[in-house]
């Protein structure tokens, strides 16, 4: 199905398919909701007014994937250096977390894992909400990051060797 | 030879290719130490892409964002249509222009018959050369020509040829300097006053 960006039903069929991808690849870059709001909000603005055509949904996402996780990481960047940012996703409200059976990890892990992606180097960070929370292949993310395939590899290997090191094991709880 | 992490990562994903991928599963199959080691990797992106943000609080801000779009920038590229545009003027604007729009007719009643008498004067003897918009004024063109524009100031033959959008250019012809035997002309823009 091609795309136009600027057609009213080519945006909602994105929109609809794609926002919850790209709402998670801000968020996990960020860990703020308001933040990763405001940066869907506009990186879906910029598809819409640049009016440009996609063969495919899929390229269309990639676009506003790549968009959204450059906008994540200029506001990461410009977080660590405006004080009133950091302060302000420091005190962000945790996000709701469902209860019941169906939650699969308990908040305490979920805290433990987020501290831990925030501390990953920007690249391997990229990497890594790429594969585990936008659900890309090696070669999607290779397209969207614009770099090798085998690169994506190493990063991912790499991206999960921090992070085993960083999570206690015997804390985190799968059910 | 056992599997390195790197090796386990990529078929974890599922991006080893097949002769590879083979043989991993057949080494998985009696190597205990690296079925452990995979079994711990799996974990760990269990773990790790389990603590996603879930579908139902993304739906809020879904909502949310299509909203703002919808308003601000979907419906306002509907209003194209020069008919079904808006245009509204506050009241004193318009009472401004239509004020201005009176005293303009009553200033062009009381004063213009004098003064558009003399501009009839002129216009007849000011005539288009052929090639565009060059436009010359001759005072010595006819009798009643010269005695027209005699009777105006330069100035004020420039100002109204400005006024109605001539660029206009001076020359002084056959005019010799003393002491000089050289024609020199004389250019004066008007209109860069």
């Amino acid at each position: 199905m091609e795309i136009k960006s600027s057609e009213n039903e080519s945006f909602r069929h994105v929109y609809e398919e794609v926002f919850p991808v790209v709402m998670r690849v801000a968020y996990h870059v960020t860990y703020n909701m308001d933040v990763s709001e405001d940066i869907c909000q506009e990186a879906f603005i910029r598809f819409y007014e640049k009016n440009i055509d996609f063969r495919s949904v899929d390229e269309a996402k990639y676009w506003l994937i790549r968009v959204t996780k450059n906008l994540a990481i200029n506001v990461m960047k410009r977080k660590s250096r405006e004080q009133a940012m950091v302060e302000k996703i420091k005190k962000a409200p945790k996000v709701p977390m469902r209860n019941g059976e169906d939650a699969l990890i308990d908040s305490e892990t979920r805290t433990l894992v987020r501290e831990a992606v925030e501390k990953l180097p920007e690249k391997l960070k990229a990497v890594l909400v790429l594969k585990e929370y936008a659900d890309l292949n090696y070669k999607q993310i290779a397209g969207i990051l614009r770099i090798s395939e085998s690169n994506v590899k190493v990063r991912v290997h790499r991206a999960r060797k921090i992070m085993e090191s960083m999570l206690d094991r015997e804390e985190m709880h799968v059910s | 030879m056992c599997l390195d992490d790197q090796i386990l990562n990529t078929y974890l994903d599922g991006e080893l290719t097949e002769p590879w991928k083979t043989q991993v599963e057949e080494h998985l199959n009696y190597c205990v130490a690296c079925k452990t080691r995979f079994e711990q990797l799996r974990s760990l992106h269990a773990v790790v892409s389990g603590s996603r943000l879930e579908d139902e609080t993304i739906a809020v801000h879904q909502n949310r964002v299509l909203q703002f779009i919808e308003k601000n920038y979907m419906e306002k590229r509907h209003k194209v249509g020069f008919l079904h545009r808006d245009f509204r003027v506050k009241t004193p604007m318009l009472l401004t222009a239509a004020a201005a729009f009176v005293f303009v007719l009553v200033g062009a009643l009381l004063l213009g018959p004098g003064k558009q008498a003399d501009a009839n004067e002129l216009i007849p003897r000011v005539l288009p050369a052929s090639e565009g918009s060059l436009v010359q004024v001759r005072a010595t063109e006819g009798l009643a020509a010269s005695q027209v524009l005699e009777s105006f100031p330069l100035e004020e033959i420039l100002k109204y040829l400005d006024a109605k959008g001539y660029a206009v250019e001076l020359r002084v012809k056959g005019i010799q300097p003393v002491g000089e035997a050289m024609m020199v002309p004389t250019e004066e823009s008007p209109a860069a006053e």
